[in-house]
This record gives structure tokens, C-alpha cells and sequence, in this order.
């Protein structure tokens, strides 16, 4: 690295244009990559400079040859819709279908439906929610399977807020809690309130002033419905002793799908 | 569709914005038209970043159904069709890499660094070639190593700690180096679409 050929410059700062640079570029891995899927959906400039790079990138896709899948894709496609249509509207079973893909879809609809793995995944798509400063986004009924869930849990009038970020295919969750302080008397708990009036579900203990990312357990993913909402309790150190209740909720907040 | 004469790239790219705006609108019957006119070009880029037919497969369906929910997230006075689900597809792939459920690393560097024939597919669809050259040329104005450690990363999917293995340098110096290179990448681009 220090070859003659290195001419001395200044240092890169790595600013949010580089990272939507290196993002495009697809250099983010873990946490940082989790960050970077979460400042997209909640700020513009980011999302407008990594479609940028995106874009100009794009042209070097010609240099790759082009390949001939197999017919089972398109076959896997349409039954995948099917199974998000019947999911988003089991009720309405009524309409005629109107064109091809709908028509397929209703075929393969009730035996891929019994198939499907990852249903919950699917669901938590569908989950509707706020964030301060944000008009309510109407959600479509589902969204990608990959793309993120961004919660926000305002403290009190404090300004603090975590900011809490699940990726449905990674199973992983980013909890940022920048700007809290730790008073050494109490740890605060993050509780994930599941629609269907079943049992709050830990998600464990947020880390003061720090990003932490987690693997969700498939039984807290599973709980991730439409409706569901995070509470944030304040407990003794280490977290909500066994066989006792949880402490007092000291904020809310629920997933918005982006 | 193999009877059917082959569309001149202005009627493909019109086609293919036009079916892009009818999925937008709801009409789901403009999605198999545009699997029918993509596929071929979306899967080679699959394919080229996960290396396995499986895995690209199912990447090709994540990028098809994704598309059908949130075709409305395609801004046609941003990017072309084809430019956007190229990156699309390619994002998609760098996703099932990164999320761990692939091996990846397809191809190794050295044997990927060369890529000398970048002459494309004459019947693939192409992205808008004025948009191609710049890219070209604002690449090719950064110096050999920075260039092919650029190109590796979106050709193969590597990551900072990869190419810094590959190049046998300390990952700080792999991450200065690329650094550079995409802020020098950013004023010539910035500097074309300012002329």
C-alpha cells in the first residue's frame, strides 16, 4: 500500500452520499446494511442518492450475459401472487378474474396457501402504523418479502426515540436507542404486542446509546401480525425478572412497512 | 414467441415503458409482459452475483413478485424501465448474498477482474447508451486498480473484507481505496449530467 504509485490525498469522508455509494455499489454488510435499508425508508436525500448510483450503475448490467431461466419461474411467480392475493383478501373470492395472472393464481391458490413457510412473514407486511412527522402512509396489503419495517418509539415528550428496524427475510431486527442514557438503576425492555391478544413476546433489553442488531426466534416472527405494536417497560437491571410482572410502559410505537 | 419478428430496441423500450405503467395502474396482465421482455437480461444478472441456477431462480421471483406489489415505486422520469429493474435485479441478488443463505462469490477475482469483452448481447435489451458511455468513461478516467476493485464488487458481489483479501491489503486500505474512486466516480458523473 505504500507503492509509489499513491499520490497523498486528503481522506474520503464517508458522508451519507458514500454510503448510498457503497450501498449501490454493493459493498453494506450486516448492521451496516440493516442502517442503510432503514435511512432509506425514512430519509429522502439517502433514497435519492442511492437510486441515483443505482441508475447510473445500471448500464454495466449489459455487460453480463443474459440467461434463459427455467419455465418453473414464472409458474412460481404467479402462485406466490396467488398466495398474497388470498392472504390480502381471503373473503372476497367473488370477482371474476380479469386477466391471466389472476386466473393462474386461483388455481394454484389453496394448495400453495397450505404450503406456504413463511405465511407470517407475509402477514407482518400487511401491519399499519405511524411515525411522528410522517402523514399515515396508507400500506398496500403486502409488500416485498425483503423490504424493511421501521418502528419508531417516541420516549415520553423526551424527543428520544428508539428507532427499530426488521428485515423479514433476514429475521433480524435493528434497535437503535442513540440519545438514551443508562441510569443504572433500570433497564429498559422492548415487548412486541401481538394482535391476536397473545402473550407479549420479549425482544429483550435495549442498549443505551447503541445500535444493536438480533435474530429473531421464529416464535417472535411468527407474532409479527397485522396489528401489532411494540411497548417499551422499565425494569429492574438485566431485564424483567422471571415470574414477575413487567414493569411500567414508558413508551409505544408500532411497525410501519416502507 | 420465437415466430414473432424481433422489436427494434426503441419498440422494446416503449413496449416495456408502457407495460410498466399499466402494472403501476393495476393491470396485472402487463406483468408477464414484462417477464416475457426482461427475464433473459434479469436473470443473466442473477445468475452473475449468486452463481448457483437455484438461488438466481429464486432471486428472479423475488425480483418478479416484488414488482407486482410495488410497481408504483418505479419513477419513469428517473430511470428508464430497464435501467431500474436492472438494478432491481441486481440489488435483489446482492440481498440473498448478503443475508447469508448464500455462498456467493460465483467467480473469483482474478478470473473476473479481465472482463475485456464488454461488447453487449446484441438482442438483449439494452439501457440507454449515451447514459452507458458516461458510466464507461468516468470509470475508465480512475486508475486500473481502483477500477477493477470497483468493477469486482458489482460484477461478483464483493464485499470490502474480499476484495481486500484477494488484494492482500489491510481492509482499511481496500476501503480508502474504493472510497476514492466513487467520490472521483460521483464529480465526473455529476459533472456530465451538469453539461
Amino acid at each position: 500500500m505504500s507503492g509509489a504509485e499513491n499520490t497523498p490525498e486528503p481522506e474520503v469522508t464517508r458522508d451519507d452520499p458514500m454510503i448510498a455509494a457503497e450501498w449501490a455499489l454493493g459493498l453494506l454488510e450486516g448492521e451496516e446494511l440493516l442502517a442503510a435499508r432503514g435511512k432509506y425508508a425514512t430519509d429522502p436525500d439517502f433514497a435519492w442518492r442511492k437510486e441515483w448510483w443505482d441508475n447510473w450503475f445500471a448500464p454495466l448490467t449489459d455487460a453480463m450475459p443474459g440467461a434463459e431461466p427455467s419455465a418453473q419461474v414464472w409458474d412460481g411467480i404467479t402462485a406466490r401472487i396467488a398466495a398474497q392475493q388470498a392472504l390480502a383478501a381471503p373473503a372476497d373470492d367473488t370477482a371474476a378474474p380479469t386477466n391471466v395472472v389472476a386466473l393462474e393464481a386461483r388455481v394454484r391458490r389453496w394448495q400453495w396457501v397450505a404450503g406456504l413457510t413463511s405465511a407470517a412473514a407475509a402477514v407482518a407486511l400487511a401491519l399499519f402504523a405511524f411515525a411522528p412527522g410522517r402523514s399515515p402512509v396508507e400500506a398496500p396489503a403486502q409488500i416485498a418479502a425483503a423490504a424493511p419495517l421501521v418502528a419508531t418509539v417516541p420516549i415520553g415528550e423526551t424527543g428520544l426515540r428508539l428507532d427499530v428496524t426488521y428485515i423479514p427475510e433476514s429475521e433480524k431486527m435493528l434497535v437503535a436507542a442513540i440519545g438514551l442514557t443508562a441510569d443504572g438503576v433500570h433497564d429498559h425492555e422492548l415487548w412486541l404486542v401481538p394482535a391476536d391478544g397473545s402473550d407479549l413476546q420479549s425482544l429483550g433489553v435495549v442498549a443505551p446509546g447503541e445500535v444493536r442488531s438480533m435474530v429473531l426466534p421464529a416464535a417472535v416472527t411468527a407474532k409479527l401480525s397485522d396489528g401489532a405494536s411494540l411497548v417499551l417497560t422499565r425494569e429492574p437491571l438485566g431485564g424483567k425478572p422471571e415470574g414477575v410482572d413487567a414493569g411500567p410502559v414508558v413508551a409505544n410505537g408500532a411497525f410501519t412497512p416502507v | 414467441m420465437a415466430a414473432r419478428p424481433r422489436p427494434t430496441s426503441d419498440e422494446a423500450r416503449e413496449a416495456l415503458r408502457d407495460a410498466m405503467a399499466r402494472l403501476a395502474g393495476g393491470d396485472e396482465s402487463a406483468l408477464e409482459e414484462i417477464y416475457r421482455a426482461t427475464r433473459v437480461k434479469l436473470f443473466g444478472i442473477c445468475l452473475r452475483i449468486l452463481g448457483d441456477q437455484k438461488e438466481a431462480e429464486d432471486a428472479l421471483q423475488d425480483v418478479y413478485v416484488n414488482l407486482w406489489q410495488r410497481a408504483d415505486r418505479y419513477d419513469p422520469t428517473r430511470a428508464s424501465p430497464i435501467a431500474w429493474l436492472a438494478a432491481f435485479a441486481r440489488n435483489r441478488a446482492i440481498d440473498r448474498l448478503r443475508t447469508g443463505k448464500v455462498r456467493g462469490g460465483a467467480v473469483a477475482v482474478e478470473e473476473a477482474a479481465p472482463l475485456a469483452d464488454e461488447s453487449p448481447l446484441a438482442d438483449m435489451l439494452l439501457v440507454d447508451a449515451e447514459q452507458a458511455a458516461q458510466i464507461h468513461k468516468c470509470l475508465g478516467g480512475l486508475d486500473d486498480r481502483t477500477q477493477g476493485h470497483i468493477r469486482a464488487a458489482f460484477f461478483e458481489g464483493q464485499t470490502y473484507a474480499q476484495l481486500a483479501e484477494a488484494a492482500d491489503v489491510p481492509l482499511g486500505t481496500m476501503k480508502s481505496w474504493i472510497r476514492r474512486g466513487l467520490m472521483r466516480l460521483r464529480a465526473c458523473l455529476e459533472a456530465s449530467e451538469a453539461a
